[in-house]
């Protein structure tokens, strides 16, 4: 039998670690045996995968498009949860502030996550740079918590949405995973609205190298596709890292981040 | 005003914390039970669990709890098996009887009204096997039509000391059903010495003629031993006399002497700590048949319905078993 495939995760909640025992533990005994690697950042990881350290990387939006610039496109994403495939950013703002698209947000302040969070600050800009806004007309407010771990954390993004209540900011952008989070606007009745949503794009997937034969991948990811939401032995981990299927990856998904960390000029480190 | 943030906080304090640990977030300024109300709301839509509200913070559970009686064997789920106490006097009085019965103890009878509304209900509450005690219930002069009452409906094990078949009481023994109904007769030992010192000289011998008496009627019977803890190893030459007697080996049945009733030693048993066993006597429900003369495990004087007792037993019980989970999680290994 071959040795366990590698793979790598960042650890941006403590439950990553019953996550992860529970895929591996779900892996064992088949063909497609594996272990995980926890990192402390993105940065590092794609540095790891690089290196040969892990065979697979359990990478966001921002570290597939990092690996794919630094392995000139030779890398390839393998999986990704059905929930990646339709990420959106929600731009908020307290509700009866009358916004009513993105160009309503010239001359306003707009509350931003950490910096390297495809979701809450690169595509935000992005979509501004597509409404017509030129640098400088929004007056961003960035909220850099938890750099490193690409906005996984969700800690910037609630600080944003703290901003808009405190008056710091007049609108937010974060993940339609925080705005579900915080409970859509039910929770806080007249409190947040949404007054754009983004297009669908991609977030995160299992991006490997060329180094990873074909022989090892397919086994590996048919038998993560085969996690099955209505067996109750798959199901608390399915919850837990948020998704109901593992689905083929979506790439088309990605071309907007592409596009705006050319623009924004994102530095290949982060 | 609520105090909206509060929804933050319960995101980004939730987050930080593995799943099953608890985190406490404090409910800050305005009205307290809005904001009680919105973290309810949260945690329902989030998969999490409020537990409580306390000193203005809000206790949380990540996740949700998995179900405390999730990992019973089927039989140990309270309400798979009903006891009745038909009576509590007794023809002998057992130094260790835990339901305090002698010849002089008050009779206590259930009743062949209440019998028969109890196996009626049991049926529909899901119970698959009746099991009838004392006292001694050989001692009734109608327990013929309580024991038909039961086999009607269901299984029916009854206890006895095997030492009451003669006369009118083994014409009683004939007209039960045979195949719904088991003895069960106690017998502690494989020769008279243990056996007669907690139960009277000549209890033994007794026994095991009522045992025979019983077999040669065609009526199955379990022998059920009481035996200190500490005994619990000496059991050969036991199974083996009771092989000569032709008991099947699962209808050997070994218990230890719990410290209740007339025992003035053996296993501490609590509610916390014993698995509970449905059991109706006169005086309402309790815990566990080896505490039916105990107040302290009186669950509920109300007998009926018979469904609401057993769900009521459930409730406390996935409750202490809840408790109990939730210890194990306050002292992590570290
Ligand atoms: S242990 Fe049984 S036989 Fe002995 S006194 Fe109690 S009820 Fe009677």
């Amino acid at each position: 039998m071959s040795a366990p495939l590698i793979v790598g995760s960042v650890a941006y909640t403590p439950n990553v670690v019953t996550i992860w025992e529970g895929i591996r533990d779900y892996f064992a005994g088949t063909p497609a045996e594996m272990d995980f690697v926890l990192f402390s950042n993105y940065g590092r990881q794609v540095d790891s995968l690089l290196e040969g350290t892990i065979d697979l990387a359990w990478n966001t939006n921002l570290a597939w498009v990092r690996t794919v610039a630094q392995t000139n496109g030779a890398c390839r994403a393998l999986a990704m949860r059905d929930t990646d495939t339709m990420f959106r950013t929600m731009f908020v703002a307290r509700a009866g502030t009358g916004l009513g698209g993105l160009e309503d947000l010239k001359g306003r302040r707009l509350a931003l996550g950490s910096r390297d969070s495809a979701q809450a600050a690169i595509l935000p800009v992005h979509f501004l740079t597509r409404a017509g806004l030129a640098e400088g007309e929004v007056d961003l407010l960035r909220i850099d918590s938890d750099v490193g771990k690409h906005g996984d954390t969700g800690r910037s993004e609630l600080d944003a949405l703290r901003a808009v209540l405190d008056d710091k900011a007049d609108a937010a952008a974060i993940g339609i995973n925080t705005w579900e989070a915080i409970g859509r606007d039910e929770l806080m009745p007249g409190a947040m609205e949404v007054f754009w949503e983004s297009p669908i794009y991609s977030h995160c997937n299992f991006t490997a190298l060329p180094a990873l034969t074909e022989e090892r991948s397919v086994p590996w990811v048919e038998h993560l596709l085969a996690m099955d939401w209505d067996d109750p032995r798959h199901r608390p981990i399915l919850e837990m890292e948020g998704l109901r299927r593992w689905v083929a990856p979506r790439l088309e998904g990605y071309e907007s981040l592409f596009e705006a960390v050319q623009e924004q000029g994102i530095g290949p480190r982060w | 005003m609520v105090n909206h943030g509060i929804v933050l906080d319960l995101v980004e304090r939730l987050a930080t914390v593995a799943d099953g640990a608890t985190a406490a977030v404090p409910l800050g300024p305005g009205d307290q039970g809005l904001l009680t109300q919105t973290v309810a709301a949260w945690c329902a839509r989030t998969g999490n669990e409020l537990l409580e509200v306390r000193n203005g913070a809000a206790i949380i559970r990540r996740g949700h709890t998995p179900d405390p009686l999730a990992g019973l064997a089927s039989g140990q789920m309270p309400g798979t098996r009903l006891w009745m106490y038909t009576n509590f006097d007794c023809n002998l009085a057992c130094d260790y009887c835990c339901a305090r019965s002698s010849p002089q103890t008050a009779r206590r009878a259930l009743g062949i009204d209440r019998v028969r509304r109890l196996a009626g209900e049991a049926v529909q509450a899901g119970v698959s096997e009746l099991l009838l005690t004392g006292g001694e219930p050989f001692l009734l002069p109608d327990l013929d039509d309580l024991v038909e009452a039961c086999t009607d409906a269901l299984p029916t094990t009854l206890l006895t000391n095997g030492m009451l078949f003669r006369g009118h009481r083994l014409e009683r023994l004939r007209r039960m059903d045979r195949d719904r109904l088991a003895l069960q007769i106690s017998l502690d030992s494989a020769t008279p010495d243990t056996h007669d010192s907690h139960r009277g000289t000549g209890s033994w011998a007794r026994a095991v003629a009522g045992i025979r008496i019983a077999q040669d009627e065609g009526i199955r019977v379990r022998v059920a031993a009481t035996l200190p803890a500490g005994q619990s190893h000496e059991l050969q030459p036991f199974h083996t006399f009771l092989d000569s007697l032709g008991i099947a080996p699962e209808d050997q049945v070994i218990r230890a002497l719990a410290h209740r009733g007339n025992a003035d030693a053996g296993l501490e048993l609590t509610i916390e700590s014993l698995i509970p066993e449905v059991t109706v006597t006169a005086d309402g429900v309790y815990w566990h048949p080896v505490s039916a003369d105990d107040t302290d495990q009186l669950v509920t004087a109300e007998i009926f319905p018979l469904a609401e007792a057993i769900a009521e037993v459930r409730r406390r019980f996935s409750d202490y078993r809840a408790r109990a989970n939730a210890a194990t999680q306050w002292f992590p290994c570290a």
